[in-house]
């Protein structure tokens, strides 16, 4: 008992005004912009696929990049949420990524099963994950950066959620520039590697959100 | 919690020794020994420390806090099963064990008293008791309130010790 009235004598002397952390729905709207405008300068160096506007109006893909959108914009709210400790009491957003993720993964079912005749597959299959992953790294760090000033209690999900949200940006990235319908190869070289990075991130979330 | 963001230390002080005093009774439901509520409860006050400017003052206080709480008693948790299982005994090995005389060996107690001094308190008493004044495992166990298999497994992990140490030697 004796140690911890030091203690608190210690920590009452050590505690100098501080400024409250901005609230998780700035740090969300701050890491969408960052992230929105990292997309737009991305996109404008390596350019858009041509048929962008035509394929805006096929119902599938409108429904997949509005889905994507989604999940980036769910999966930042999540990330931020979960920097602080008791989830800015907010758990109904900050689980809401995985509702987003069974829409996004019926959306691509129902895509597959209405890509008859399937779209011919494209010759490169791996550089697609490699191209994603290169335009997430920048994201990625800044997410753990911002999620390291805060005090996460469950840093496993914040580190998964994070790696999630970054590679959201990388495959919404890929899905404007690259000239490619088959729904197979999206799955096998956008969306199953994304959710392996997310399974990463538990790891990643351990070692760098310790506090 | 606001006057103390503001560097109030004397509000500070005193949220620090109400949350202390609302964390003991959850914490003396989780954990056995006196000595652990006061380690961990120290170091959840560290960690209310450390966070608090993730605390604006415009949510509750305890479900913050209850959630500090409640991840460091898992972090102290997982650790402490991880130590046990580090220094668990196999079960087939014990099953040796128990079977063995371990009042019965070759190397002469005077020969190594040195070497058993440095012995873990509890492991240094029952080899003294068992080769020095001849006690059985069974009168041991009995001496020192433990049961007898304790004994015998405390008693082999000395002898591990010993002969790592005399095989070095």
């Amino acid at each position: 008992m004796n140690d911890i009235n030091q203690l608190v004598e210690m920590l009452a002397t050590d505690a100098s005004p501080v400024r409250p952390a901005p609230s998780a729905f700035m740090l969300s709207f701050k890491l969408m912009g960052a992230a929105a405008a990292y997309l737009a300068v991305s996109l404008a160096i390596s350019g858009m696929r041509p048929d962008l506007i035509e394929k805006l109006h096929s119902p599938w893909f409108a429904a997949e990049i509005a889905l994507l959108i989604l999940i980036f914009a769910s999966t930042s709210l999540s990330v931020a949420l979960l920097g602080f400790p008791d989830l800015h009491q907010n758990p109904g957003a900050t689980y809401a990524p995985a509702a987003v993720f069974l829409v996004f993964l019926a959306v691509i079912f129902f895509a597959w099963i209405a890509d008859t005749p399937p779209a011919p597959l494209p010759m490169h299959s791996f550089q697609c994950t490699l191209g994603i992953m290169m335009v997430s790294i920048l994201p990625a760090m800044w997410t753990f950066y911002a999620l390291r000033q805060y005090a996460s209690t469950h840093h496993r999900l914040a580190g998964s959620i994070a790696l999630l949200s970054s590679f959201s940006v990388g495959a919404l990235w890929l899905r404007l520039h690259e000239l490619n319908d088959s729904v197979i190869h999206l799955i096998q070289w956008h969306y199953l590697p994304m959710l392996g990075i997310g399974l990463l991130g538990i790891g990643l979330g351990k070692v760098l959100l310790k506090w | 919690m606001r006057k103390s963001l503001e560097g109030d230390q004397l509000a500070y002080a005193n949220l620090l020794r109400e949350t202390a005093r609302l964390l003991r009774p959850f914490l003396s439901k989780r954990l056995s020994f006196e000595s652990e509520i006061d380690d961990l409860l120290q170091e959840i006050l560290i960690s209310i420390h450390k966070a608090r400017h993730t605390y604006d003052g415009k949510r509750p206080y305890k479900p913050w806090v209850y959630a500090i709480a409640k991840f460091r008693l898992q972090d102290y948790l997982r650790a402490h099963y991880a130590d046990q299982l580090r220094h668990s005994v196999e079960l087939s090995e014990l099953e040796n064990i128990l079977h063995e005389d371990v009042t019965e060996s070759t190397i002469s107690y005077e020969s190594i008293s040195g070497e058993i001094q440095k012995l873990p308190e509890k492991q240094a008493a029952i080899l003294q008791l068992m080769h020095e004044e001849g006690y059985t495992a069974k009168e041991v166990a009995a001496k020192l309130g433990m049961n007898e298999s304790a004994v015998k497994v405390a008693a082999h992990r000395a002898y591990k010790v010993l002969r790592k140490k005399l095989e070095q030697s």
